[in-house]
């Protein structure tokens, strides 16, 4: 790819005037110029508007927060953690450390440490092929933290260890699409022009 | 006399109001004139996404999500007088989404302008010609100096606008869009 007289970047970018080009640079941005031009035209199947069905995607009422919560509660769920073999050995690992070495509460299984609490993150996606939890606490990579649907009833869940604090998170569901938790304690804004969900994790909560 | 119903009212209306205002009556709970702003941008957004994916299908899904993506976080948006921006990165955030499904993550070419039809007179079919090799020209390029060829050169944004609506540095976007016009040039070139 051959560099550009610098000059006819100049007067594309509106920083001198075109009378200030020599005739010989005139060509090519005559060109450019007609090249932009067209690609400003109506594209192909631009008469296709999306209006009528953005209209009707957003006079459809989402259901509120309690109507969610109440299907929510009244549903079955089932509580499973599924972790990848070389996760399961980490957790493993982790929990014989955790039951040497931290003193037992009885049935209340091994005591979290000061700074940590359980995040319980639940979504209903009904007809997902797979729901995954990515967030702050992952780095924002997929694959770490996958939600369980074992009784195919479209409620998705898992629970995980985490820090104590503010957690900012999506839903990835069929691995493509992100999704806000619609029943989040708070939201806030991506830096994307979307919002992520946040969870705050209470030291010691189980 | 009966007023006509409201979305027809905002279909015809001769002169509209400014999107700050239009915000305001949706976060209000009008959200008809929501039309109002689809109206007013739709045409951009659908260009600027049948640039970027190269099919009128794949445009009309990104601008359809990016719009009921704007309209359930509008109360994000801070600054009302400057939606369009604002909409802009959101689409520009979808056609990204889209992009990276694909598994080469690069344009398609199924929306190809129309193969020129005979009876066309010669100036139609020269025209039809050179869309399709800017469009292949275009299709070239990697997907960030697409990007800001297409809303520098197509949507006429400013460089300031263009660093708002991406979140690429000013003198990053210069350089994104030099390269792309040398390579356009370049490209179109080999056809003379």
């Amino acid at each position: 790819m051959s560099r550009m007289d610098p000059r006819i970047h100049h007067v594309l970018d509106g920083e001198l005037p075109r009378e200030a080009l020599p005739p010989g640079l005139r060509p090519a941005l005559d060109r450019l110029q007609a090249l932009a031009a067209l690609l400003r035209s109506a594209p192909a199947g631009g008469g296709r508007s999306v209006a009528a069905r953005v209209l009707a995607e957003i006079r459809r009422p989402l259901p509120g927060h309690l109507t969610r919560l109440v299907h929510w509660v009244t549903e079955r769920h089932a509580v499973t953690v599924s972790l990848r073999p070389v996760w399961s050995l980490v957790v493993a690992a982790v929990v014989v450390v955790a039951v040497a070495v931290i003193p037992s509460r009885g049935s209340e299984g091994p005591t979290l440490s000061a700074e940590e609490g359980v995040a319980q993150f639940v979504g209903r996606f009904p007809g997902a092929r797979s729901v995954e939890v990515v967030g702050s606490f992952t780095d924002w990579r997929p694959g770490v933290v996958p939600l369980q649907d074992d009784d195919h009833d479209g409620v998705w869940q898992t629970e995980v260890v985490l820090p104590a604090g503010e957690h900012q998170y999506m839903f990835v569901v069929d691995g493509e699409r992100w999704v806000p938790d619609p029943l989040a304690d708070r939201y806030v804004d991506d830096g994307f022009g979307g919002q992520n969900a946040v969870i705050i994790v209470q030291p010691g909560n189980r | 006399m009966t007023a006509p119903p409201k979305i027809r009212s905002y279909l015809q209306a001769p002169e509209e109001p400014p999107d700050a205002e239009v915000i305001t009556r949706v976060l209000s709970g009008d959200v008809e004139a929501f039309g109002i702003l689809i109206r007013r941008y739709e045409p951009g957004l659908h260009r600027f996404a049948t640039r970027m994916l190269g099919s009128a299908d794949g445009a009309a899904d990104a601008v359809a999500e990016g719009l009921v993506r704007a309209y359930r976080h509008l109360r994000g948006c801070r600054e009302p007088a400057r939606f369009r921006t604002w909409v802009y990165r959101i689409v520009v955030n979808r056609c990204k989404s889209h992009l990276a499904r694909r598994p080469s993550g690069d344009l398609s070419l199924d929306d190809l302008p129309p193969l020129p039809d005979p009876a066309d007179n010669a100036m139609a079919l020269e025209r039809a010609e050179q869309l399709t090799l800017v469009t292949r020209a275009l299709a070239a390029l990697s997907t960030e100096k697409r990007e800001a060829f297409v809303l520098k050169h197509v949507e006429g944004l400013s460089y300031e606008e263009m660093a708002v609506v991406t979140g690429a540095r000013v003198p990053t976007l210069k350089m994104r869009v030099h390269r792309a016009r040398e390579a356009l040039l370049a490209s179109l070139k080999e056809y003379q």
